[in-house]
């Protein structure tokens, strides 16, 4: 089983030091497969079978988390498994250029997530309020056939469209402030909007760790300007979601 | 692990977890497809593709709507039509034992359909 691809350049022996220290899944011993300046962390898993269930899954994230305290990785999916070392050493030559590459991307770096969640039902009545404060107008259009259920059902459905419209302004403008606020820390950033009704951003960024604190206070003068919102910052993370490579 | 990881938090963690619980959990979200109930399987597979394009014509239809190139009339055909297929949606929904919150299936990483 591989866990992850690492930059180890010449600490060798601190990584040997560092996989005395861990076990791996299912108490395994972990050891590593190098090919020009790649390092695979690998350990056996008897008869190749491995059960994927949350408590697999959490100790295989351990121990990503343990190695990327002290080195540059790129995390594998977990799962990822090869029937010898030599299968692995080949996987690793066949794409070291891009491997090379995405260590290049995450070098020193680390992940970091922000989820923003709102009050549904008071974030969509406050927008609404605004627009027709804003515009002198109603978000219903007015029927012009009087006693029309069906006309009075398309402006029941306009509203709801517009006000979709309105929410999804509002949360690009608040990607926009937040995506123009990091580039003066040089993150990369990856956002999933209106993921359920109460979480409307999901985002992953990856940046120095170095300028951690810059970012919880960036996050801070964010929660300031939009009171309505709840803000969760979590990190430093592996970066998970900054691994652009499809192992041939 | 995650409360280790928690930088800062300006909701309750409570809340987060549930939140967290939502975006994981898709277990009523997932298509149970097995010999047994191969009935309702293929109907709720087939009523979200339907619910899914009957959406998207609405919104292209609002679309339409807001552009004010429609004249009276045609809104209130439209209206028409747009009402009887929600209400057919509905029938179809009782008939199969279906709920709204079944007919949204959940995408993995693309999240959920609608």
């Amino acid at each position: 089983m591989i866990y992850s691809l690492l930059s180890v350049k010449r600490n060798q022996e601190e990584l040997n030091d560092l996989l005395n220290q861990l076990k791996g899944i299912s108490g395994g011993s972990l050891s590593s497969v190098s090919y020009a300046t790649i390092t695979a962390v690998v350990s056996e898993i008897n008869g190749n079978h491995l059960i994927a269930d949350q408590s697999n899954a959490v100790e295989y994230a351990r121990i990503i988390e343990a190695l990327a305290q002290q080195f540059t990785l790129l995390p594998m999916r977990f799962g990822s498994m090869m029937e010898t070392n030599d299968a692995i050493t080949k996987m690793m030559e066949r794409n070291c250029l891009e491997i090379q590459q995405n260590l290049q991307k995450v070098d020193n770096k680390v992940e970091y997530g922000l989820k923003i969640f709102c009050d549904s039902g008071k974030l969509r009545e406050k927008i609404k309020a605004s627009y027709e404060l804003n515009t002198q107008s109603s978000i219903k259009t007015t029927s012009q056939i009087i006693n029309s259920i069906y006309r009075d059902y398309v402006d029941k459905k306009l509203a709801e469209h517009r006000l979709e419209d309105l929410l999804l302004t509002f949360v690009d403008s608040v990607i926009a402030g937040i995506t123009g606020s990091l580039n003066r820390l040089k993150a990369i950033c990856k956002f999933r909007k209106m993921i359920t009704e109460t979480t409307i951003i999901d985002a992953v960024f990856l940046l120095d760790k170095k300028n951690e604190r810059s970012l919880v206070h960036l996050i801070d003068d964010f929660k300031n300007q939009f009171n309505e919102l709840d803000f969760v910052l979590t990190g430093p993370w592996p970066p998970y979601n900054f691994v652009e490579t499809t192992i041939k | 692990m995650i409360e280790d990881k928690i930088l800062y938090n300006t909701g309750s963690l409570d809340e987060f977890s549930e939140e967290i619980e939502k975006l994981t959990n898709s277990e009523d979200s997932r298509l149970k497809l097995t010999p047994k109930n191969a009935d309702s399987g293929l109907a709720k597979l087939v009523l979200t593709l339907v619910e899914l394009i009957r959406k998207l014509v609405e919104k292209q239809a609002m679309r339409r709507v807001d552009g004010g190139s429609l004249t009276d009339e045609e809104i209130e055909r439209l209206g028409e039509t747009l009402m009887n297929l929600e209400l057919k949606m509905e029938e179809l929904k009782e008939h199969f034992h279906l709920t709204d919150r079944d007919l949204n299936i959940n995408l993995g990483p693309l999240g959920d359909l609608m």
